[in-house]
């Protein structure tokens, strides 16, 4: 009789009234009286350097400051999956921009204008700005002390290198497979770094108030992370987690770049220096790109074994990351990547080894995609080179090498449920695939490409979510849960979820952001995990509800419990049909026992969700064992693209995107999060990437040049395709599907223009610019082709 | 710690600006304030006054009398793009406005404004040239008019002397025209030019042709002119042209675009733009506003 | 630092008030003012976050001087919802336009001049008009199509 009423539809999310009202209230817009206090901070004008002295005297003396704060205050060192990093630099300066100092003023112009008479002696040491130069054995090394940093367990850092960790992956035997193999393809293919380009800039304030409890509110993906590590980094101060609070409004756009803990530390840590005032930091759009998480640059070698009926017998992927000078993030996304960059296809031989380098960049860190776009690129891209190498056509190719449920898995695990077949023949027909088409601008080519993707949640075997459920009096509801609103929708499917359960309207539910104080824990909104893993919560609390309310019934009216059931906000039993009573009439204030006594009281309930069948524990030469991640989420992507041969100028006419979400609990944020991730990856080929100087200077730190799309920059039509193979441990069966829109972009187009125009291109971004010469180059036009 | 201490003025006459100005240590002049605002905040420059022309009234004019445009240092991008008489008789300006920064920019920036600021990817700038528009200013030493040509000094530098201010912009009709505006950027949404160029073609196939953004002021192709000037365009014409343009812009590589990509798109640029002209004035063509990259 | 006195329209009222001339109307609005919806996303004219409606017309509120808008009038997302949401509030609420919201004052205020000055736009015209807010979530699409549903 469970039929979902509410799961499974387009519901009007929760959160838009706030949203399209105006009312919503992001960090920067809270306000904190008038004895809030402002920071500027001291960069590092070098990427890589010693520092030999700072001399903050004249910016003391400037009007308006209260205090000026070094790394001397704060010698700890911190990090989320490996401990790299400090709050502020201590002898030496890793990357442009690194923070070094901070200013506490009055005004915020009297805090950066005093951050500029801080004076800061260095000497230069080597510069380490590409992968190649850090692999070298004569090489300068970026952290010395490697070998002493703690770290998870599934890290194997290199001491004495600039190797911070190295995944390694091998599957069946990889040397006879290429021996075996009829062909081998062998290519390499790279990616530059990229900015996440939320709208709204980082910011935090924090407030040590004289009680000694440290508040800090943030624009954060990771309540809960924020709150351990500053407790755990400001722990030395005395600090314990119940002294230390997070308090997150809504997020103006996360894309990973507000996960975990970047510059949110420094207004943590300085709060704790003007005891008893708040002080707020807020990241100018140029800090927003040069001193927070960046996606990471990769370089891929990649090795294909085929035989000639088109069966992939062997890979060899090796992944070099350029990850910056600190990886205590950025890492993770390095094994992640490691674990799953033989893409979701079927391979008996594989040999993975993924390379985390330390470089004296901004450091990487997650970003929408989790290390998956990157090597997608290149495998996606290689794929394509190969069918058409071997004369077979790139659809039936990743069709007859696809991954199938039950496959083996890299790590040795089998593979989930899923509807990958289905997803590849659905793009295939909305694209026409096979169907040859001609632009009526004769300078313009007409290409369709297609890229296959896979992604599994990065996180800790022992990530958890934990939800909160009151009843208030007309049985309306709060729920209340640490996962974060960030635009996908959370708040919403939350509320979904719950009201199947209990059948009371999402629209009677409210679903605010966290406050650690009052919200229990989640351990971070990232990896596309919260609708699984905090949905299962959020079910788990409502039938905890649900369950005390079926209690209270069979113990005050003597009803039979299993014949109990919840509609439209009341208990009904299938027994005696004439029987319905109304939440709202015992909800909270029991139910009137014949005596005047009452039973029950207010129903509030609990739930948790840790995925108890996971482990990475695996052996470190080879990743086989445990049980790393907790499932895959695939689809296919198509593109139908119009180029122009001479200007290199792209129009999409079409996108196609499938992905098996399980179950769709809301189709109509699942198709946001495909329209709007499949620009972001769109715009990450056309024209997005980060540019440096030889000096590690960023050289495009603004909108001005990071180029990121405007509402005409997108494709004529977007189709998108929901495919349901439930997921056994999910909630109603669904999955995560939010960076999933995003990663299959980059190499659907590469194929695209390479079916339009004849090149192929194999290092991203894919400019007008680089078409174009890469035409001339390859004489595919004149310079003047009339 | 020498703090400048700023002060505005709203003037309502141009007397009373002219007054202000020299009274004034470093005064700058302010009509939409997007290039000027980021300025101040970003501390590239320091006035001690700032004299906000938008309470003159005569800035806001936007006329066509005897053959003769006239824009007043006050007209805005929107203002441009919604005239009829832009519409009418000077359709690439319209074309062009379209093309500057957003909307929300557009209703504020001026194209004086835009030309005062002489950033060498203005897009302004090769309009005027092309068209041999007259600056008009006014000073201490009374009125002049600058011929567009001699206004660009060097990249942010112009003809403009200490105390005078920039009253509008004449531009002469050259008669029945058509013209064309090409702007590369690297994609539709707004973007500084890479490159951009404007054609006028004129009665006889006599041809104006600028490119901005390829040297530290905007370009007046004289060479290519001469070439092509009173010819039917053919194919070989064109090629013809092309290889001159490599002897009239001189592009750098920067952040943006290389100087090879520069050239190659000045090429394409120049051979599309040219055909939209050409057909314009011959009453067919794309419409004014399609993008022909 | 020299105050000088400001009198302009605030989404229907009069404000009055002191101002040097270097402040930032943004910065007026949401420090002094109390007005939060225009939000500061580049500070640079960029991204159209802090987007305004000043005499009809919307503008960059961060490349504005709180000065020049004296005798003017100016309208925020605060000064439309007089009567409740806007029909096209409610087609963006209908349609789940946005995401994280941070762009959605500064869309609707610049979607709001759109059907201003023309009621049943193209689908062009619509992406020409909101193209200077940048909109990190949402691909457009949503948004673009709850301007279309609209204004049929």
């Amino acid at each position: 009789m469970e039929v979902s009423k509410y799961v499974g539809k387009s519901t009007v999310r929760i959160d838009g009234k706030v949203k399209i009202s105006g009312a919503a209230k992001f960090v920067d817009d809270l306000d904190f009286g008038a004895d809030l206090l402002f920071a500027a901070v001291v960069e590092s004008k070098y990427a890589h350097a010693i520092i030999n002295s700072i001399d903050t005297s004249e910016a003391e003396k400037f009007p308006g400051v209260v205090k000026v704060v070094t790394g001397k205050e704060f010698p700890f060192r911190f990090g989320l999956y490996m401990h790299d990093r400090y709050i502020f630099a201590q002898d030496r300066v890793r990357f442009v921009g690194e923070q070094i100092a901070a200013v506490i003023a009055r005004t915020p112009d009297a805090a950066k204008k005093a951050a500029q008479l801080v004076n800061v002696s260095y000497t230069e040491l080597p510069n380490v700005l590409n992968v190649q130069d850090a692999l070298k054995n004569d090489t300068f090394l970026i952290h010395p002390e490697l070998g002493n940093y703690q770290h998870v367990p599934w890290f194997f850092p290199k001491p004495e290198t600039n190797i911070s960790h190295l995944r390694k992956v091998r599957k069946g035997d990889t040397n006879k497979a290429f021996k075996e193999a009829d062909f081998v393809f062998e290519d390499t293919y790279t990616v530059p770094r990229y900015a996440h380009c939320a709208i709204e800039v980082h910011g935090t304030i924090g407030l040590f108030d004289n009680s000694e409890r440290l508040t800090v509110w943030t624009a954060s993906q990771s309540p809960y992370t924020q709150r351990h590590l500053f407790a755990e980094a400001l722990a030395p101060l005395g600090l314990t987690h119940k002294d230390v609070r997070v308090i997150t409004p809504f997020v103006g756009g996360g894309f990973g770049g507000k996960a975990g803990v970047s510059m949110e530390i420094i207004g943590a840590a300085l709060a704790t220096t003007v005891k008893g005032r708040p002080v707020k930091v807020l990241w100018t759009r140029a800090q927003e790109f040069y001193n927070t998480y960046q996606r990471q640059g990769l370089t891929c070698r990649i090795k294909v074994g085929v035989n000639k009926d088109g069966g992939i017998i062997a890979m060899d992927n090796t992944l070099y990351w350029d990850a910056g000078a600190y990886v205590e993030y950025g890492a993770n996304v390095v094994n992640a990547a490691g674990l799953s960059a033989s893409g979701p296809y079927n391979i008996p031989n594989v040999k993975i080894d993924s390379y985390c380098v330390y470089t004296n960049l901004p450091p990487g860190g997650p970003y929408r995609g989790f290390g998956y776009s990157e090597f997608l690129f290149g495998l996606e891209s290689h794929m394509n080179e190969i069918a058409k190498n071997l004369n077979i056509d790139p659809v039936e190719f990743r069709r007859k090498n696809a991954i199938r449920e039950g496959d083996i898995l890299n790590y040795g695990g089998k593979m989930n449920p899923n509807g990958l077949i289905e997803a590849i023949d659905k793009v295939a027909e909305a694209i026409e695939w096979g169907k040859k088409e001609y632009s009526d601008d004769p300078n313009k080519a007409i290409g369709k490409g297609i890229a296959l993707f896979w992604k599994a949640p990065a996180m800790p075997p022992n990530a958890s979510s934990s939800a909160f459920l009151k009843f208030n009096e007309d049985a309306s509801l709060n729920i209340m849960i640490s996962g974060m609103e960030i635009g996908q929708g959370l708040l919403t499917v939350m509320a979904q979820i719950a009201a199947d359960v209990l059948s009371v309207s999402p629209d009677k539910i409210r679903v605010e952001t966290p406050d650690t104080d009052r919200n229990p824990y989640e351990w971070q909104t990232v990896a596309s995990h919260v609708t699984w893993s905090c949905g299962r919560a959020v079910e788990r609390a409502a039938i905890d509800a649900r369950e005390q309310i079926f209690d209270l019934i069979e113990r005050a009216l003597d009803k039979d419990r299993t014949s109990l059931y919840l509609e439209n906000e009341c208990v009904k039993s299938r027994k005696e049909p004439g029987f319905s009573l109304p939440l709202r009439d015992f909800i909270i204030n029991g139910i009137m026992k014949e005596d005047g006594t009452f039973r029950g009281g207010p129903v509030i309930g609990r739930g948790m969700f840790m995925p108890e069948f996971s482990s990475a524990l695996s052996d470190p030469e080879t990743s086989q064992g445990g049980k790393p991640n907790v499932h895959y989420t695939v689809g296919a992507s198509a593109v139908k693209i119009e180029v122009d041969r001479q200007t290199g100028k792209m129009r999409i006419p079409k996108a196609v995107l499938a992905i098996d979400v399980g179950r769709a609990l809301n189709p109509n944020l699942i198709k946001g999060q495909i329209t709007g991730g499949l620009l972001q990856g769109i715009a990450t080929v056309l024209y997005e990437d980060m540019r440096f100087d030889e000096k590690g200077k960023l050289l495009n730190a603004s909108f001005s040049d990071y180029k990121i799309p405007t509402a005409l920059d997108i494709p004529d039509e977007i189709i998108s395709i929901i495919i349901e193979t439930p997921q056994p441990d999910g909630p109603s069966g669904a999955r995560g599907m939010g960076e999933h829109t995003m990663i299959p972009a980059a190499p659907m187009i590469a194929n695209a223009v390479e079916d339009a125009l004849g090149i192929r291109i194999k290092s991203m971004p894919i400019t007008a610019e680089k078409i174009a010469l890469t035409m001339v180059k390859e004489k595919k036009i004149d310079l003047i082709n009339i | 710690m020498s703090e400048i201490q700023l002060d505005y003025a709203k003037p309502k006459l141009l007397n009373e600006a002219l007054d202000i100005i020299s009274k004034s240590i470093n005064p700058y002049i302010l009509a939409g304030g997007t290039d000027l605002i980021d300025m101040i905040k970003e501390g590239l420059v320091q006035p001690d006054m700032i004299i906000d022309l938008k309470g003159i009234e005569q800035f806001h004019q936007l006329s066509f009398k005897n053959d003769a445009l006239f824009i007043g240092a006050g007209v805005t991008f929107s203002e441009l793009i919604e005239s009829k008489i832009i519409k009418e008789h000077f359709p690439v300006i319209s074309e062009l406005s379209r093309t500057v920064a957003s909307l929300g920019i557009r209703n504020r920036a001026t194209l004086v404004g835009n030309i005062c600021s002489a950033v060498p990817c203005m897009d302004s700038g090769p309009l005027l040239v092309a068209y041999d528009a007259l600056i008009m200013t006014v000073g201490p030493k009374g009125e002049r008019s600058v011929p567009a040509e001699k206004w660009f000094i060097g990249s942010r530098k112009t003809a403009i002397e200490k105390g005078e201010i920039v009253i509008g912009i004449s531009i002469s009709s050259p008669g029945k025209h058509g013209s064309c505006f090409v702007k590369l950027g690297r994609y539709e949404g707004e973007d500084l030019a890479q490159v951009n160029l404007i054609i006028l073609a004129l009665k006889n196939y006599i041809f104006k042709v600028s490119f901005g953004s390829v040297a530290p002021v905007p370009v007046r192709a004289k060479k290519i002119e001469q070439l092509i000037n009173g010819k039917v365009i053919t194919t070989s014409l064109i090629e013809e042209a092309c290889k001159l343009i490599e002897k009239e812009i001189s592009p750098i590589t920067d952040i943006r675009a290389t100087k090879e990509y520069r050239m190659h798109m000045a090429k394409i640029m120049f051979e599309r733009g040219l055909n939209a002209a050409v057909s314009r004035l011959n009453g067919s063509g794309p419409e004014y506003g399609k993008n022909l990259l | 630092m020299m105050y000088k006195e400001i009198n302009f329209i605030l989404n229907g009222e009069n404000v009055n008030l002191q101002v040097s001339p270097d402040e930032i109307l943004l910065e007026v609005l949401r420090e002094k003012l109390g007005v939060k919806s225009p939000k500061c996303g580049c500070n640079k004219g960029d991204c159209g976050t802090c987007t305004v409606i000043l005499n009809g017309k919307t503008v960059r509120s961060c490349l504005v001087l709180a000065i020049e808008v004296d005798n003017q009038e100016i309208v925020t997302l605060e000064g439309l919802m007089g009567n409740g949401l806007t029909p096209l509030q409610e087609s963006f609420l209908k349609n789940n336009s946005f995401q994280c919201g941070f762009c959605a004052p500064g869309i609707i205020l610049s979607a709001t001049e759109l059907l201003g000055r023309n009621s049943k736009p193209e689908k062009k015209e619509i992406q020409e008009a909101i193209a200077g807010n940048l909109c990190r979530c949402s691909g457009y699409s949503p948004i673009i199509d709850a301007i279309i549903d609209l204004t049929n």
